[in-house]
């Protein structure tokens, strides 16, 4: 349901290439946020390969985020969250489905270790209750809005 | 790092948080505190309370009861990681006159905050939201909306926007900002949103 402006081209058309894309799109491959704010050394685990987050990086679904002891990085993710994890941490986002047209959304994260603040976007307003938080004693669920973590 | 360990130290006799998951509810940049429910295979404690604050230390025990931090003590405890918050994003709307993809009158305003909103996050990620009121049949309210965020997609591109930092969605009325009953004329829902992150 996400449209990239560069795919659609004349006005007649539009609506079809919408359509089209609606049902195309490969959610493997999609981004689903951007690194804001990061203090090295930050790296994403993503398909068993190390790859260093700076500003401007892209997450994608299954990403494990890695912080060091001076490390934290900040996420605005496509709907709108805000997710910051601080030192020492490690956070696996486990689920992001965005498809709001159908309301067919859900955010998982899995917190294994560190702090987190986050602030929930456009999944918490559609579907209150589609953000959670696994941590190794507990689950979070969130309905709105702003929730800070910390697992020892 | 001190301050922090000050505070894990002091916490596991406040809330018995040594081992396990501390979780606090705090309010957003708007102000708006929302809830959180923490559940362990013991129990659940529901927190809807700005500040409150509630720890499960092992998985098979119920968590503690919720208990209410000072702002100092939440600021100890996360000063590491609310120091490198991201700017919020930012979420601008556009009106539009009825069954048009005409902007009003004020909406040129608008488009200067969308540009100052870009320019404080350097932000190359956007979307444009386009919405309907209720007036006529569902199919041709998504297509105005399309219409409409096409519209503005295209104005924001006039004013320096690369277009590859946006992306484009469209409800018709199906996401009324206020829900009405079908076939009301609501200026409110006339709108393109337009969220910079």
């Amino acid at each position: 349901m996400i449209l990239k402006r560069k795919q659609y081209a004349t006005q007649p058309t539009l609506f079809l290439v919408a359509l089209m894309l609606f049902s195309s799109i490969a959610m493997a491959t999609e981004r689903i946020g951007l690194v804001k704010t990061y203090q090295p050394l930050a790296t994403a685990v993503r398909n068993g390969a190390e790859v260093k987050l700076a500003e401007g990086s892209d997450i994608f679904e299954g990403d494990t985020i890695v912080t060091d002891s001076d490390g934290a990085v900040g996420i605005i993710f496509s709907d709108g969250a805000v997710l910051t994890l601080g030192p020492s941490g490690k956070l696996i986002v486990e689920e992001f489905l965005f498809k709001p047209a159908d309301k067919n959304v859900s955010f998982l994260s899995r917190v294994v270790k560190g702090s987190v603040a986050f602030v929930s976007g456009a999944i918490g307003r559609i579907s209150p209750g589609s953000v959670k938080f696994i941590t190794p004693t507990a689950t979070l669920g969130l309905r709105g809005t702003k929730i800070l973590i910390e697992v020892e | 790092m001190n301050l922090r360990l000050i505070w894990v130290m002091l916490s596991c006799g406040l809330l018995a948080a040594c081992a396990g998951t501390t979780v606090v509810l705090v309010p957003d940049a708007g102000g708006k505190v929302g809830e959180v429910d923490l559940t362990t295979k013991g129990g659940t404690t529901h927190l809807d309370k700005a500040n409150d604050s509630a720890a499960a230390d092992k998985a098979e025990q119920a968590p503690t009861k919720a208990v209410h931090l000072s702002d100092e003590k939440i600021k100890d405890m996360f000063a590491e990681t609310l120091a490198k918050e991201p700017i919020p994003p930012a979420r601008l709307r556009l009106y539009f006159s009825s069954g048009t993809d005409e902007f009003n009158a004020e909406t040129q305003s608008e488009f200067d905050k969308v540009v100052a909103a870009i320019d404080l996050r350097k932000s190359c990620d956007m979307s444009v939201i386009g919405h309907s009121d209720t007036v006529g049949d569902n199919s041709s309210n998504k297509e105005l909306s399309l219409k409409r965020a096409d519209k503005v997609a295209k104005a924001l591109i006039g004013l320096g926007v690369k277009k590859d930092c946006m992306d484009m969605r469209y409800y018709g009325e199906n996401d009324p900002a206020v829900p009405t009953a079908d076939n009301v004329d609501e200026p409110k829902n006339r709108r393109v949103e337009v969220e910079v992150r």
